[in-house]
């Protein structure tokens, strides 16, 4: 392991951290507010950032630094970017802003605090804002600022793109990093007017914009989206959950004219087939909640945009629907959005491809001679492909249940405790019960805290980088 | 500028790895997984699965757009039919490896009927580098410039050599009127130095030496390792690349041995070079070679196809006392270890075809600023020797060297001005029309002004 090259990459990301949070340190000096906890934080993170940057080292980069310093990355992402929460005494303690800013910055959402509204707006726009950088990628981000990392950034992005199968998009990874910056920065400032012209104020739309765009959903309201009672808002809000889980590549290849190609995505396909059942199901569960039908497809579109997207806002309490709902809700929670895209959990395309490799299973019993392959978008998929696929899978759900049994140490219901285990690592937010969408995370242990903290991180970067992280192998110098 | 690759093999990884590190955008296109994955995680290019030959892969890698196409496949017509596609496809520059004698030949009459910009043959251009070897025994390797009238080579400075011990500035005049100038040196532990007046070589230096072809031959003279013209050379393996040799190295009137182990190539080489010695068996095996004797030929090249045993056999000759060792190889990893054992001249077609082919494409890159004519890595990749010519677009002209303020790493080796080949002082000047060698130790120098240290006194003096 090339630790000062590791290192020195940390450094880099870390600048980055604190340059951005130069634009809510503006946002609490327009608003005329206390700017200590930001002015406290930038030197701090600049200095240390800007030191490890000068670290000599080496350019041997292999797969191993790669998923090493994403996690290593993530990690102290979540613990700087934390310190603003902690110096402006709105939190109880250390970890809990630790759980904010993870759920920040992996676009989960998951907030520990009963009442957003008093917190000063530069703090709740840090809040929004480090889900717009987590959800494209703050590694992504820092190879567009800086393509001097070399030509192994392949492996960070790979560490941290979120599916199956990474493509570039164009030859450099500092160019294809530059445009899938674009089409986000263009997409959240189309949504940020959409919003406006729909009623909301400028600050909420600009926040609100940053939390779907990163498909993560913290709010600047106790009640979600549910406070603006306005349809076209929630409306707006659910077209664009579902266009930022998309993936982004589906965009580059929009502008470029592609259309055919786009359209037959198988992933894009099934997910839309999701979506759509989804919604026309939970519509005839919930008809008779409200007072129209019109209402109750705009609930049921709302939530299902909400939960399958991963982004986590919610239009109603959606803890009180009947448990077909509630359950097919929670099934989406591990579907997830397309890879490429901001959203998190399992992935479209996994999934299919999972359901893909046992079909060829039951085909292979019945004719035990046959060669079949699994393909995708009529391309063939690679078994080492699928290897990782099936191990990811397998993982996920391990994690999932482990962390179940260590949150469950808090005694709540099953029903609590499983939920908030997998919201927190599909990166959505709200889960049922005591989690549900009114609910929140205070209730929880510091240490259930922590072990949902490392799930967020461990679903965001996709389990692999954080295991590389605790396997002692990784530490070893040779 | 945008370039595709279509075939990543050997060539065509070397490359797209050296195209991408000069920040072009490369596609590389192949149809093995296996090779794929291996470019798209060590290299910062874009991947394509598929038959380069086809208009579908070649339309997905966005051939109709491209600058430069590269088929660099193993199959002589693949490469063909992918040039004639993506010429009509629209791509501007299409090059080609051809290595089929026959098709090599009726080349020139082909190019406008199917695309082919140009053609590299890596044999042949090998060939060609080991008979240029063979006629300068006492240099490790050789490149030229300015169509041959400068040349860059390389030696090793040994025990007692009068060279060793004291610094450059205190040779005798006899040295210091020679046309020749130490350019480079590369330290035993891998350090690499561009050496002023005051620089002290040590037995075990490496030295590079740029100068006219006759101050070289002089400066050996004077070093007593002079040795006369080879008349006998030996070759193990008879592939391409010795057929290309032999043809060379009979032209010059010299005797050539080849040992081959099939029997069918023997006949049909024995058939093509009726004035060679073809010898059927084994060439690794050292009983052969002592009855063939060997040991009282020249040269002795080692060209089969395993690289460890090109290796090993040239070592076995060298300890023979054979004046002129070559071997092939095209794994870089062994040159350090064969340097170590004291083999000098490697070769590697792998790498004299993409540098062949780099040259062109960063000629084309730069024609709106001055010329680059030539471009060779040196010491072990650490340096580069260049060559421009000079043009209107060259700052600085007239200007003393000693008043120019340069970039560190950089030293201006020889001029050529009206054809008179000059080793500069402080008081020569750079002026239209010259050509000009230098040698750098940054890369990335792609035009005659990037030599000079920004600044804005240059500035102004260049407006």
């Amino acid at each position: 392991m090339n630790f000062r090259l590791v290192f020195k990459v940390t450094g880099k990301a870390l600048m980055v951290e604190a340059v951005s949070m130069l634009i809510p340190l503006l946002v609490s000096l327009i608003y005329q507010e206390d700017p200590t906890p930001f002015l406290f934080t930038i030197p701090l993170v600049m200095i240390i950032g800007f030191l490890l940057s000068l670290l000599p080292s080496n350019d041997h980069f292999f797969p191993r630094e790669g998923f090493f310093s994403v996690a290593l990355i993530w990690l102290l992402m979540g613990a700087f970017g934390a310190l603003p929460f902690y110096f402006s005494g709105f939190f109880p303690t250390y970890i809990d802003c630790f759980f904010e800013a993870v759920s920040g910055f992996t676009t989960t959402g998951a907030s520990i605090l009963t009442a957003v509204e008093p917190l000063p707006r530069g703090i709740l726009f840090w809040r929004s804002f480090i889900h717009w950088l987590g959800g494209m990628g703050v590694l992504i981000l820092t190879i567009a600022l800086l393509p001097s990392l070399g030509a192994r950034t392949l492996h960070l992005m790979k560490a941290e793109s979120p599916g199956p199968v990474v493509s570039k998009l164009v030859p450099k990874s500092s160019q294809s990093s530059k445009i899938l910056y674009g089409i986000y920065c263009g997409l959240t400032a189309i949504e940020v007017i959409a919003l406006r012209i729909a009623g909301m104020p400028w600050y909420d739309s600009i926040v609100h914009s940053f939390a779907t765009a990163g498909t993560g959903g913290f709010s600047t309201r106790n009640i979600s989206v549910a406070a603006y009672g306005s349809p076209a808002i929630e409306i707006i809000i659910t077209i664009f959950m579902l266009l930022f889980s998309v993936n982004f590549s589906l965009y580059f290849l929009l502008l470029c004219g592609k259309v055919k190609q786009v359209l037959q995505s198988d992933e894009l396909r099934f997910f839309l087939i999701v979506v759509f059942a989804s919604i026309v199901l939970i519509s005839i569960n919930i008809w008779d909640f409200y007072p129209t039908g019109g209402e109750s497809i705009r609930h049921a579109a709302f939530q299902v945009g909400s939960i399958i997207s991963t982004t986590g806002f919610a239009s109603t309490d959606f803890n009180l629907w009947p448990e077909f709902s509630r359950v097919l809700l929670v099934l989406l929670m591990f579907i997830g959005a397309c890879a490429g895209s901001t959203g998190g959990a399992i992935k479209c395309s996994r999934v299919l491809l999972l359901g893909r490799c046992i079909k060829r299973e039951i085909r292979q019993v019945i004719h035990p001679r046959a060669v079949n392959v699994v393909k995708l978008d009529g391309r063939v998929v690679e078994e080492s492909a699928l290897r990782s696929v099936h191990i990811f899978f397998s993982a996920y759900i391990l994690i999932t249940l482990g962390a179940t049994l260590l949150v469950s140490i808090d005694n709540y219901s099953f029903g609590t405790t499983f939920t908030a285990v997998v919201s927190c690592i599909g990166n959505i937010g709200p889960g049922l019960e005591l989690v549900g969408p009114m609910g929140n995370y205070a209730l929880f242990s510091g240490f259930s805290k922590l072990v949902l903290s490392l799930c967020m991180i461990v679903g965001r970067l996709e389990v692999l980088p954080i295991l590389v992280l605790f396997s002692g192998n990784a530490w070893k110098r040779s | 500028m945008k370039i595709i690759i279509v075939g990543d093999g050997k060539v065509g990884f070397t490359l797209a790895e050296h195209l991408s590190q000069e920040e072009h955008n490369v596609t590389v296109i192949d149809t093995n997984d296996d090779a794929l994955r291996r470019a798209s995680e060590s290299l910062d290019v874009m991947c394509v699965k598929g038959n380069g030959a086809s208009i579908s892969a070649l339309k997905e890698s966005g051939a109709g757009s491209a600058d430069v196409l590269i088929a660099a496949t193993s199959l002589d017509e693949v490469n063909m039919v992918c040039c004639l596609t993506a010429k009509r496809l629209g791509a501007k520059f299409t090059i080609a490896r051809v290595r089929n004698v026959e098709y090599a030949m009726e080349l020139s009459s082909m190019k406008q009927e199917l695309g082919i910009d140009m053609a590299i043959n890596p044999e042949n251009a090998t060939a060609v580098e080991i008979s240029r070897l063979l006629r300068f025994p006492n240099a490790a390797n050789i490149e030229t410039f300015c169509r041959g009238r400068v040349e860059l080579i390389s030696f090793r400075v040994r025990e007692g050599d009068f060279l060793a011990g004291q610094p450059l500035s205190a040779q005798t005049g006899k040295i210091r009127e020679l046309a020749m100038l130490v350019c480079a040196v590369e330290r035993e532990d891998g350090k690499v130095i561009i050496p002023d007046g005051s620089f002290v070589p040590h037995a075990g230096d490496r030295l590079y030496l740029v100068g006219q072809p006759s101050g070289l031959t002089a400066f050996f003279h004077l070093l007593g390792r002079h040795t006369p013209k080879l008349h006998s050379a030996f070759i193990i393996g008879g592939g391409r690349v010795a057929h290309y040799l032999t043809a060379i190295l009979l032209k010059l009137g010299m005797r050539v041995k080849i040992v081959e182990r099939k029997p069918e190539r023997c006949r049909l080489l024995s058939d093509m070079l009726p004035h060679a010695l073809i010898i059927q068996g084994d060439g690794t095996d050292q009983e052969l070679l002592e009855e063939e004797n060997a040991s009282a030929s020249d040269a002795f090249i080692a060209l089969t196809d395993r690289d460890e045993d090109n290796i090993i056999i040239s070592l076995y000759a060298m300890q023979q006392g054979v004046k002129k060792v070559v071997a092939k190889s095209n794994r870089q990893n062994y040159t350090g270890i064969a340097h170590a054992a004291g083999l000098d001249s490697v070769i590697s077609p792998k790498l004299i075809t993409a540098s062949q082919i780099l040259q062109v494409v960063r000629g084309m890159q730069n024609s709106k600023g001055s010329v680059m004519n030539a471009l060779y890595k040196i010491c072990d990749g650490h340096a580069e020797a260049l060559e421009f010519i000079a043009n209107e677009t060259t700052h600085n002209q007239g200007i003393p060297l000693k008043d120019l303020r340069l970039k560190k790493g950089i030293l201006i080796a020889v001029l050529v001005h009206k054809g008179q080949i000059i080793i500069p002082d402080g008081s020569s000047s750079i002026t239209a029309g010259d050509t000009v060698i230098l040698i750098s130790r940054n890369h990335g120098i792609l035009d005659l002004n990037d030599i000079y240290e920004d600044s804005l006194l240059d500035l102004g003096a260049a407006q």
